[in-house]
């Protein structure tokens, strides 16, 4: 019975985790699909980014365009076509 | 073009001034004995509608503007869930753009005239109304009802140079 109890637990905990990082990721893809929308460059929607480094992501749009998305030395925010 | 209209305008006035004025001293001089301030309003009521009726009409006023308070809205701008980190600073980076192409128009570093200033700025503030509107339509309201006031600041040099060194301090 306790186990059971452990393994549900176990379940809720990785799920609400899961569930977490996917809201925080699909937040990410938004905030990105904004700026490169309001920088004028072709993208659509992003669907997926991968962290480089400190506000530093690889952004993969779907139309297959994928851009380094950056704040620069200036405090400018720059995407670079890849 | 503008000292021709002016002088009509003066024209115009100078034409209408004096019936007014007549008839404001006939009824001052007529009312004034007639209408004490204590006077009853049922005594007066036959009295103040050839009064109404004799002088020019007043335009209406329109409603005022709301107030502008523009460092509310910047804080809101700087703390709302609606939009991500990157997209925040992209657009205060292309609010700094804007903000430096008026003072170039303003120092006569640009060609570029108040009413070719309008359209970025109208852009700009379409921009970050379609990226509030759905998720903090509050203060998507609030930046669209100040859209003239805020115009009214960009378009006057003194009002935006009060600006400029507010930002800088």
């Amino acid at each position: 019975m306790i186990k059971t109890i452990k393994d549900w637990t176990a379940v809720i905990v990785i799920g609400a985790l899961s569930a977490g990082t996917a809201i925080a990721a699909d937040e990410l893809a938004k905030d990105l699909t904004s700026t490169i929308a309001l920088l004028g460059l072709p993208c659509g929607q992003v669907i997926s980014a991968q962290r480089l480094g400190d506000n530093d992501y690889l952004a993969t749009c779907k139309d297959k365009n994928r851009y380094r998305v950056y704040v620069n030395a200036q405090g400018r925010v720059v995407a670079e076509k890849r | 073009m503008t000292p021709p209209e002016a002088t009509a305008r003066q024209d115009e006035g100078a034409a209408e001034k004096p019936p007014e004025t007549q008839a404001a001293k006939d009824e001052a001089v007529a009312v004034k004995p007639e209408a004490p301030p204590a006077a009853p309003p049922v005594a007066e009521s036959p009295g103040p509608a050839p009064k109404v009726k004799s002088k020019a009409p007043v335009p209406e006023k329109p409603p005022a503007p709301p107030p502008l308070d523009l460092t509310s809205l910047e804080k809101r701008l700087r703390e709302t869930d609606a939009i991500g980190v990157f997209t925040k600073l992209t657009l205060k980076n292309q609010v700094d753009d804007l903000l430096d192409r008026f003072q170039a128009h303003y120092e006569g570093r640009a060609k570029s005239t108040l009413p070719e200033l309008r359209q970025p700025f109208d852009l700009l503030i379409l921009k970050v109304l379609s990226l509030l509107q759905d998720r903090d339509s509050s203060l998507a309201g609030a930046i669209l009802a100040s859209r003239e006031a805020m115009w009214g600041i960009l378009a006057d040099p003194v009002k935006f140079q009060k600006l400029v060194v507010q930002n800088r301090g």
